[in-house]
């Protein structure tokens, strides 16, 4: 009733919106070119930058002989004001844990506590960059965590680069990060090449034989469908056919079209949420029934199901971190721990872009607890022989600083339900295969 | 054969949503000579009001019809008499930095409200009717029904009545329709809150096939905007086979070039557009347009 009430009230406020602006313009008389600019939307305040955000030490744990300072540009205004927010949190998940319960950083016999400065990188890459460049030579920061999205983190991590300091990251997940052979950038994440791998292979072995991929030509949705089709080829599916189409597409049917007289076991496809909604209606409405759907970017996100209701039902998506799975470590516990810390400090379920930003700080802690050291190359080399179990999954980094240890997870809708069900170390149940037709979900 | 059976209906049903989405940008330009940029945010408005009647009230998307027509109506009526109206008789520019203005303003309006998570409407009329190998969904029937249905009330309404004629006249000559007494600002306003429900009404119609999100206008507005360039300014015969023929050609396209074809589809209605324009610039079919302009051509 209140959610009723309330879209209603949003929709009334609209319309009483574009009223105003009319309303506006109207008491001016002459040149109303010059009013046409200020109809636009205000953005939201740009906070004062000047004033980081530090989250000193509360305590300062016995015996701990230092700080290591860390830095970070996030956004909490822009285009990633909410996944910011995600990984800010996650940051702070970590941050308050290592000094309040852990006791700080242990580096050899001595520890160390940590100190956290974050700025608003406003969702910009230029200003990332600039950030970056204060945090090293102003702040003079021990070492870097990465900001939200490939793109930023392409830009920070240049940065990091050119003056050799060690960045952290786990919220880029596009494979041109790690082909620029920088030697000081390291992603807890699973790269965008892997992200339908589990979901192809439990298909695979359910006994699909041959996929189709439909992709949206922009980089990160190529990186992921170039991933599948090599991922599928290595699990014996045969790709029979790949369409690719521009961003903000508003008609895939052709698509489709082509797919069903194909007759495919698996359909991979998608790019944004959007596509993920017309992919399902274009496929109900044409009777495409492929036996299994693997859609990149929106099932795992609970509004799908949401908008999509019973048709979401069969449909498989990646996912970099569930609280359902099933992987542990000695600092956070299970998965299902950090989950229940999460909620009990911020009031809400831990998005996957928290929990990998939790796990970012962690990899580093833990190379510089293995290095016994804060000389930027031994952590280098301990960060590259890291090979550890998380409560976010397994961590190993190759060459590159890409996480190769971790398998995507996929979940699958389920009666309604966001289930993982691969890999086999994660699932809490098992993969429905194969799909009902449309009208019988 | 199949195949070719199934490119011609997805086209055809395409073609009959872009006829009636273009429709009221179409008959706005023809009439004021006002480009509306704004067009696709109406579209967006149009299906969002339909979506929240469907999720929060259970209301049929086909139904909210009944209340998206009269309330856009209003708006476009509103929007047109304190807004527009002032911006017609000044140079093109003044009226695309408006439209374009409120364009942006709608778009964040509606996300502060909804949020920018893409929406969809529930239909009961989703099933398929299969003919032979051929699939007709019924949704995208019923959208091509109403779709008809529209543009034959509009033909109608432009044709036989005496309002319908005067829009016509302030069409073809301003100066003239005011000498014989036709209120013109009365007339615009009228115009524009047809066009605006219209649109509304169109994003009734695809809100339980495309994802509704508040950004999704800008790509709609150019759409209309190619459509109506092809088809002549607020011809109504002229935006069903305008419509008909991009639908048909970027279906086709679509299915008989792999890999790249749903990409090469729109790059073909552009280059569609850009030979009709260069051939027939009254494009396809001419329609309404001021006097002293089709003198020219």
């Amino acid at each position: 009733m209140k959610v009723r009430r309330f879209h209603l009230l949003a929709l009334l406020l609209v319309f009483v919106m574009v009223a105003a602006s009319c309303g506006d313009t109207s008491s001016t008389t002459n040149a109303p070119s010059t009013d046409a600019p200020t109809t636009e939307a205000p953005t939201t305040e740009a906070p004062t930058t000047d004033a980081p955000t530090t989250d000193a030490p509360t305590t300062e744990a016995a015996g701990c002989v230092g700080t290591i300072t860390l830095g970070a540009a996030v956004s909490e205004t822009g285009r990633f004001a909410r996944e910011g927010k995600d990984t800010r949190q996650g940051y702070n998940t970590w941050l308050d844990w290592v000094n309040d319960e852990y006791g700080g950083i242990k580096v050899g016999d001595d520890c160390y506590n940590v100190e956290l400065i974050m700025y608003d990188d406003e969702g910009d890459a230029d200003r990332t960059a600039t950030l970056v460049e204060q945090l090293i030579s102003e702040d003079q920061v021990d070492f870097l965590l990465g900001p939200y999205s490939s793109g930023l983190t392409m830009s920070a991590s240049a940065t990091a680069e050119q003056y050799g300091i060690i960045m952290v990251e786990g919220n880029g997940a596009s494979e041109t990060i790690f082909e620029r052979g920088f030697q000081n950038i390291f992603a807890v994440l699973t790269p965008a090449g892997n992200y339908t791998q589990s979901a192809l292979k439990s298909l695979a072995d359910a006994g699909a034989e041959t996929v189709v991929v439909a992709y949206e030509d922009t980089a990160f949705p190529t990186s992921v469908a170039e991933g599948a089709i090599r991922w599928a080829e290595e699990y014996g599916l045969e790709v029979l056919a790949v369409e690719t189409y521009p961003l903000e597409v508003t008609d895939v049917s052709a698509i489709m079209t082509k797919f069903r007289d194909l007759e495919p076991d698996v359909f991979v496809g998608g790019g944004h949420f959007n596509d993920a909604l017309l992919f399902v209606r274009a496929a109900k409405e044409l009777d495409f029934n492929p036996k299994g759907m693997v859609i990149t970017v929106g099932p795992s996100n609970p509004s799908f199901v949401e908008e999509v209701g019973s048709d979401a039902n069969f449909i498989l998506g990646p996912t970099q971190w569930e609280g359902t799975m099933s992987w542990s470590d000695d600092y956070f516990g299970t998965s299902g721990d950090f989950f229940d810390r999460y909620v009990e400090k911020w009031g809400e379920p831990p998005t996957y872009q928290a929990a990998e930003s939790a796990a970012t700080p962690l990899s580093l802690q833990l190379a510089i607890e293995a290095a016994g050291s804060l000389d930027m190359d031994l952590v280098r080399q301990a960060m590259y022989d890291l090979d550890v179990e998380t409560f976010y999954g397994p961590i190993n980094f190759d060459e590159t600083g890409k996480n190769v240890a971790k398998p995507m997870g996929s979940i699958q809708i389920q009666d309604g339900v966001i289930n993982v069900v691969a890999p086999s170390e994660a699932a809490v149940t098992d993969l429905q295969y194969p799909a009902l037709p449309w009208d019988e979900k | 054969m199949d195949q070719f059976l199934q490119a011609l209906i997805n086209g055809v049903m395409l073609g009959a949503f872009y006829a009636a989405m273009m429709l009221g940008f179409s008959v706005i330009w023809g009439v004021m000579g006002v480009i509306n940029l704004a067009h696709g945010e109406f579209i967006m408005l149009g299906a969002y009001t339909t979506w929240v009647l469907n999720k929060d009230f259970g209301w049929e998307p086909f139904y909210a019809i009944v209340l998206v027509f009269p309330l856009l109506f209003i708006v476009g009526y509103i929007v047109q008499r304190v807004l527009i109206n002032r911006v017609v008789d000044q140079p093109i520019l003044v009226s695309l930095l408006v439209t374009f203005g409120l364009s942006i303003m709608i778009a964040n309006a509606v996300k502060l409200a909804y949020s920018a998570d893409p929406r969809l409407t529930d239909t009961r009329f989703g099933g398929v009717w299969n003919v032979g190998n051929v699939t007709i969904p019924v949704t995208k029937t019923i959208i091509l029904g109403l779709a008809l249905v529209i543009m034959a009330s509009l033909w109608a309404f432009l044709n036989g009545t005496r309002t319908g004629k005067a829009i016509r006249a302030a069409a073809q000559n301003k100066q003239a329709a005011r000498i014989v007494g036709i209120d013109i600002n009365k007339i615009y306003a009228l115009t524009f809150g047809i066009c605006i429900a219209i649109t509304g009404v169109a994003g009734t119609m695809i809100s339980p096939t495309l994802a509704v999100h508040p950004f999704m206008g800008a790509p709609l507005t150019l759409r209309a905007f190619a459509i109506t360039a092809l088809a002549g300014l607020g011809s109504i015969p002229g935006a069903l086979m305008g419509g008909m023929l991009l639908g048909i050609v970027e279906s086709m396209i679509g299915i008989y070039v792999d890999r790249i074809g749903t990409n090469l589809a729109i790059v073909a209605a552009f280059v569609l557009l850009v030979v009709v324009l260069v051939t027939r610039p009254q494009g396809l079919f001419g329609g309404l347009r001021p006097i002293e302009q089709a003198e020219q051509l």
